[in-house]
């Protein structure tokens, strides 16, 4: 595709740098010098661009994240329904990153799963479009703005390292470039990222999918109903929905053994709570990281009595521990009110 | 491999060739006119017959079609019941019990299952019959049944797409000219496309047709970043009237998809990403009366497209009604001494007007997939497919309102004879496709806006070119160079050559 638009762009009003080398790499095609400038005359007359439909996007001069959340919801800045856009949300918003949230999709997204990030466009034209940020690289791009902004206002160059010591959290993900440390702080950090990620994530992925009850009043009205009002169109996508959940849970077992689900998760909650003891947050820190962020994303979305779970198997593990619940109250006081 | 026998004499290799293909084109040539003859010299007989007793008075006390095992008796008694004398209250004359008759026969003509030509004898009923009356005649319709299964495969290219397709035709499934029809394609830029229809006669009347069908298909839209995944059905009434204008409607319920985007879609792309059902009804309404649809010389073409989606008790995700109007016109210019040469001229123009689905106050503005897309050798020559209109980053958005206007002027080609599908063309073609204005405060201000936009600011985008066109009986095909003169910032007009294929070109 993008071969295309640079095919195309030689034809275009006003032609880009980009489709250069083509005709550089061709001296077959290469078009007589007179004949070019013949041709560069055209069009005779070039008006101003057509204006842009109704239905586009909105916030072009601001950051906009790209999120599972209702159109109220995106309006207010809500938190996502979605731990894995929650993540990213309550990341951004620890770092101080101004944003704006849109409701949106996963057809929408660059790598086919949300959130991501579109950041904010520095030209006032709709011919000008900024690269979207998957969630993959959000992080990266949050270190990078930062640095940009520090860079802006103090000029002092700020060491890798000490951007580095800012954010704690940050520091030892395996989605940071280099995660080949063997810190043994460092592997218990991802031990305890693991937890997060498989076993209170399948126990999420099995009470919320393929628990009946929680199916039909909480994923429902969230993921389906938005987006269209046909039923046998809602019941497709519900299919492939659970369908998509299934696969997800036995891509680790082959059976899905719904008690060592549900234990597993009891467990993770309990080591969490363990680890974050009577600290506010996590690794003792002032201000929420990045993990505090992964462990907010589902405590937020568990806890949320507005979402109307009816199968409570997965939040009564959670209520268990007085710390969590607390945790996840601090940060929603602190940043989503 | 060496076979002793067959190295030997050859006869078994013959033999396993089967007929040469000479031959049998020799064959199939003579049978031809063979038959050919046959039906010159039974319609010249029927021809002085009916001239010689043309106000005999005739009672038609039978009709009998032979050769058609595979239909159903009673279909084709809805066609020729009518004609016989019992349910007449008078004698016809000789000539119009024929020309009953023929009326019939070409009923079963447009059926399409039978192979032309149809056979018409008449006979009178032995004397030695008591029941018979002296004015009665016997009307024997021979036919030949086409083949009931039709299947097709091959590969296409054109407009920058490539293509391999299967076509599978099952024909009179039910003896009473029911037709299914299945095809799969798998393309460049059209990924992949099923679909299936099946379509009946209502009541043996070949210009009232009942199609259902379904589709699934995933197209690449390079120029606006994404693919569109469909699903639906849909289901068509059509009829043809006997001056020869085409009606259609159709219920349509289809799921799109937006889907697969590319990093570079822009946010009006994103923003549209995702599901949406289109429920809708349509009619369609075209005239013909062009001498040669690829290459008119004479006459004109117009239809209309009118749709309503998402309004009361359609439902669905969209809600708008859509206009459509194209004609074209197309006459021979007379220079002395240069003959051959004519001047065709087309214009479409359409309006999409966004209505409030059900139980909401305000009307949805419209999709990227619901709006118009102009541009491309089909239409406006000499810009990029798509390539009129708002554009958002490098995508094409689509407009709701736009005119396209082309005039081309046809010469014969030196030295090649006039009847061959080859000629010149020069042509201007042009047109505007935009947006509903959106700082309107309500829809009527919104279109009234844009009208006077489309109409009002300056010169459409142009271009100009010269080419050549191939008119295939089912496709034109054409070879242009072509300059864009005028165009709006971000536009994508086309300089140099390009090829197109289309059915109905602009």
């Amino acid at each position: 595709m993008p071969q295309d638009a640079n095919t195309a762009s030689q034809g275009k009003a006003q032609p880009r740098p980009k489709a250069r080398p083509n005709a550089v790499s061709w001296p077959l095609f290469t078009t007589p010098q007179p004949i070019k400038r013949l041709f560069d005359k055209f069009p005779l007359y070039t008006y101003p661009p057509n204006e842009l439909p109704e239905r586009t996007a909105q916030h072009r001069d601001q950051n906009v994240l790209y999120l599972f959340t209702g159109d109220d919801g995106a309006h207010r800045g809500l938190p996502s329904f979605n731990p894995g856009c929650l993540k990213w949300q309550a990341y951004l918003k620890f770092r101080n990153i101004p944003f704006v949230t849109v409701s949106s999709n996963n057809h929408a997204s660059p790598n086919g799963a949300l959130p991501f990030l579109l950041p904010a466009s520095s030209s006032a034209s709709p011919l000008d479009v900024p690269s979207p940020v998957s969630s993959q690289r959000i992080q990266r791009w949050t270190q990078d703005t930062i640095a940009k902004r520090k860079g802006k206002k103090n000029s002092s160059n700020l060491s890798n390292e000490e951007l580095k010591h800012e954010e704690p959290g940050a520091e030892a993900t395996p989605l940071t470039e280099d995660s080949t440390r063997s810190d043994p702080s460092d592997m218990r950090y991802e031990a305890y990222l693991s937890l997060l990620d498989h076993r209170i994530r399948n126990a999420y992925l099995y009470s919320l999918y393929l628990a009946p009850l929680n199916f039909n009043a909480v994923a429902f009205p969230l993921y389906i109903a938005p987006s269209t009002t046909n039923t046998l169109v809602r019941l497709s996508l519900a299919h492939q929905l659970r369908a998509a959940a299934e696969g997800e849970l036995t891509k680790q077992s082959p059976r899905i053994d719904v008690e060592a689900i549900y234990q597993g998760s009891d467990k993770a909650f309990g080591a969490l709570s363990e680890l974050l003891g009577d600290e506010d947050y996590y690794f003792g820190e002032r201000k929420p990281g990045l993990f505090d962020a992964s462990v907010f994303a589902y405590t937020n979305t568990l806890l949320d009595e507005d979402l109307g779970w009816r199968d409570f198997r997965v939040v009564d593990g959670l209520r268990r521990y007085s710390n969590l619940v607390e945790h996840r109250e601090r940060i929603f006081e602190a940043y989503f009110e | 491999m060496a076979d002793p026998l067959d190295s030997g004499d050859d006869i078994f290799g013959k033999l396993q060739k089967g007929v040469d293909p000479k031959i049998q084109e020799e064959k199939d040539k003579l049978r031809n006119e063979r038959e050919h003859a046959q039906y010159e010299k039974a319609r010249r007989r029927l021809g002085e017959l009916i001239q010689d007793n043309s106000t005999l008075p005739t009672t038609i006390s039978s009709i009998r079609v032979i050769g058609a095992p595979n239909t159903r008796k009673s279909f084709l008694e809805r066609i020729f019941n009518p004609i016989l004398s019992v349910n007449h209250d008078r004698p016809y004359t000789l000539a119009e019990a024929i020309r009953e008759v023929s009326i019939g026969a070409d009923k079963l003509n447009r059926l399409d299952i039978f192979h032309e030509p149809i056979s018409l004898y008449l006979d009178r009923p032995p004397k030695t019959d008591p029941s018979t009356t002296p004015t009665d005649i016997d009307i024997y319709l021979t036919v030949r049944e086409k083949s009931r299964i039709l299947l097709k495969t091959g590969t296409s290219a054109g407009n920058g797409e490539g293509e391999a397709y299967t076509n599978l035709l099952l024909r009179n499934i039910f003896g009473g000219a029911e037709s299914l029809s299945v095809n799969a394609s798998l393309g460049t830029r059209t990924r992949s496309a099923y679909s299936a229809s099946f379509e009946s006669p209502i009541l043996s009347n070949p210009s009232l047709r009942l199609e259902l069908g379904g589709l699934a298909s995933s197209t690449q839209k390079t120029w606006s970043s994404h693919e569109e995944v469909l699903r639906g059905a849909w289901t068509k009434l059509r009829y043809l009237t006997p001056n020869g204008s085409k009606h259609e409607l159709a219920y349509n319920a289809i799921w799109r998809q937006i889907t697969s985007l590319s990093p570079s879609a822009s946010p009006t792309v994103r923003h549209d990403a995702g599901d949406s059902l289109k429920s809708s009804l349509t009619h369609t309404w075209t005239l013909d009366l062009r001498d040669n649809p690829m290459l008119p010389t004479r006459g004109t073409y117009t239809r209309s497209l009118l749709e309503l989606a998402g309004w009361g008790p359609l439902v669905g995700d969209v809600a708008f009604a859509k206009t459509e109007i194209e004609t074209q016109a197309a006459t021979p210019v007379p220079i002395p001494g240069l003959n051959g040469i004519s001047f065709t001229t087309g214009l479409r123009a359409g309006l999409l007007y966004p209505l409030s689905l059900n139980r909401e106050s305000k009307p949805r503005p419209s999709r990227i997939n619901d709006r118009f897309s102009l541009g491309g050798p089909t239409d406006v020559r000499g810009f990029r497919l798509s390539g009129l209109g708002p554009r958002d980053g490098s995508d094409a958005l689509g407009g709701d309102i736009y005119y396209a206007f082309s005039t081309n002027l046809l010469f014969p080609i030196p030295r090649v004879p006039l009847d061959t599908p080859f000629r010149f063309q020069a042509f201007i073609t042009g047109g505007r496709l935009l947006a509903l204005d959106k700082k309107g405060a309500n829809q009527n201000e919104k279109v009234g806006n844009a009208v006077r936009e489309l109409v009002g600011n300056g010169w459409p985008s142009v271009a100009a070119g010269v080419g050549l066109v191939y008119a295939h009986p089912v496709a034109r095909f054409e070879l242009n160079f072509s300059l864009p003169l005028v165009v709006r910032r971000g536009e994508w007009g086309r300089k140099g050559v390009s090829f197109g294929v289309g059915i109905s070109m602009l």
